[in-house]
């Protein structure tokens, strides 16, 4: 499968300030998930991808054109942008049908309704868009985006907002757009969103691309670093000993008298080995908690492999 | 093209903006209508300066400050701009509906008031249809000039009231060459030529005093859609 966006070396600062360092890489067909904290560079990768700011170095392909200045491209691609900002006064249906007579769509007050049917809203509500909650706006944004049937959609942070029911629809949509041959690229600092997409990933982190490959891999890159986790237990000092004689931890601290720190390489086989290793010790396992599993430190120690 | 226009009326006539120059627009009224009622000692140059200070000197350029910088400047600011960069369409005809809509509701709110007023003052036709033409050309230079203000400038409305309070307002007014380079200047040589009154200092033919402003509005169009395409869209 060729791929529909080609990044070649992109750089991008403001001033001094350098938000994309070299990234290259390439997308194709299916969802590909922008993943990485807030800050990384992930708005201003998809804004280089759009044409809306070019890069101050390298080039950037989309469906074998340059963005920016061909007019026939933005007609094949749709962006979900991640501020909230909308065209207030006009009704849901009225702002997404003017993004369809824009792109020249026939018939687009029929095809708007479709669009705002695909994210569940009612297309007769007449209220303006400003007086929407939050989720609302975020679905009005996706279905401007999708209602000239686009071939390469960007969504930036595309389930914030939305209510855990939304977002399993949104999701399955996604994925249903990606099932049909469209590219999609959506970006999230959520770990477990990206999980559920299911998708090859790009993970950027201090604007540099930091990892790359399916989820699985990524997940797996993540894992093989230095874990730490709180384990609790009615007998963390038995309990301690016993992982440490299983070798599935390097480093235990007794915490308190109903908890234990625990240092692993190994987090899959330590996750694998606890209940049977308390059950040995005839320890009590109260609970167990990452300690680091911020993705700020994960991306930092992507960051620092590389 | 008319979506887009439609659109940027219903973006630039915000309440608040509407209720200002409203009330702006009816002071210029009712000093044209106590001119009107009173006994000056040339209730004609009284009338014309009233209209050429009130009317063309603040009115119609505020009005167009504010609806024109609006026009681009508000999406830009705002983050809405993106969805109409990133539309398939051509960047003139954005920057074109957006310059046709801040001159249909500058009309109202800055040519309307000023001709009334100039009728008010109960000197004549000629003052009102002076008045009519002056401003309208005025109105429609201005607001090709703001619009390119707005959008490539942040404070818009701070830099276009300097503008028009300190170029417009006291160069234009010097008699100096660089009066030339106002659109006051041409704006009241075709009032005075039209009302028939004695032409003030630096004062163009007809022709010029519309050909200049008009064409001056060209080019601000045709910068403001270079700007468009070169623009960083938030």
């Amino acid at each position: 499968m060729s791929p529909t966006i080609e990044v070649d070396d992109v750089s991008k600062w403001f001033g001094p300030v350098v938000a994309l360092s070299e990234v290259s890489c390439s997308v194709e067909p299916g969802i590909t998930a922008l993943l990485g904290p807030n800050g990384a560079g992930k708005s201003t990768l998809l804004r280089i991808l759009c044409g809306l700011t070019p890069p101050s170095r390298g080039e950037v392909r989309i469906l074998g054109k340059r963005p920016r200045h061909d007019l026939d491209l933005n007609g094949r691609i749709g962006l979900v942008p991640q501020q909230e900002a909308v065209f207030d006064p006009l009704s849901a249906l009225r702002f997404v049908a003017l993004a369809a007579e824009l792109h020249g769509v026939r018939e687009p007050e029929a095809a708007a309704a479709r669009a705002l049917a695909l994210v569940d809203l009612d297309p007769s509500v007449e209220r303006g868009v400003g007086t929407y909650s939050k989720g609302m706006r975020q679905r009005v944004k996706v279905a401007q985006a999708l209602v000239h049937d686009p071939e390469v959609i960007f969504l930036d942070e595309p389930l914030e907002g939305l209510d855990p029911r939304q977002r399993i629809r949104m999701i399955e949509l996604f994925q249903r757009l990606g099932a049909e041959g469209r590219t999609l690229v959506v970006s999230s600092h959520v770990l477990d969103e990206v999980e559920r997409f299911g998708s090859r990933v790009l993970v950027i982190a201090q604007g540099r691309l930091a990892a790359e490959g399916d989820f699985r891999a990524i997940r797996e890159l993540m894992d093989d670093r230095p874990h730490r986790l709180r384990v609790g237990s009615d007998a963390p000092a038995r309990l301690a000993a016993a992982l440490l004689e299983e070798g599935v931890v390097v480093g235990a601290s007794i915490e308190s008298p109903s908890s234990v720190l625990v240092d692993t390489m190994r987090v899959n086989d330590l996750r694998r080995a606890l209940a049977p290793v308390a059950r040995r010790a005839d320890a009590r396992l109260l609970s167990v908690a990452p300690v680091d599993e911020d993705l700020e430190a994960v991306f930092r120690y992507l960051v620092s492999r590389r | 093209m008319s979506s887009l226009y439609r659109l940027m009326l219903a973006t630039q006539l915000t309440r608040g903006r509407m209720a200002a120059l409203a009330a702006v627009g009816l002071i210029g009224v009712l000093i044209g209508f106590a001119i009107g009622n009173s006994d000056p000692i040339d209730p004609d140059q009284a009338a014309f300066s009233f209209v050429d200070g009130y009317g063309l000197g603040l009115l119609v350029p505020a009005t167009a400050l504010v609806f024109a910088a609006a026009a681009l400047g508000d999406p830009a600011e705002d983050a809405t701009l993106v969805y109409l960069w990133l539309r398939p369409v051509a960047r003139w005809r954005i920057v074109v509906a957006s310059f046709a809509a801040s001159v249909s509701v500058a009309i109202p709110f800055a040519v309307v008031p000023t001709v009334v007023a100039a009728g008010l003052t109960r000197t004549g036709r000629d003052l009102p249809v002076a008045a009519l033409c002056a401003s309208a050309v005025a109105v429609t230079a201005y607001s090709a000039m703001f619009l390119g203000l707005g959008l490539l400038v942040r404070r818009a409305l701070v830099w276009g009231l300097a503008y028009v309070l300190i170029w417009e307002g006291f160069v234009a007014r010097s008699g100096t060459a660089a009066a030339r380079m106002s659109i006051l200047v041409y704006a009241r040589s075709l009032m005075a030529d039209l009302a028939d009154r004695e032409p003030p200092r630096l004062a163009a033919s007809v022709p010029v005093a519309i050909g200049v402003p008009l064409a001056v509005g060209v080019v601000a169009l045709a910068l403001t859609t270079w700007a468009m395409r070169r623009i960083d869209v938030k």
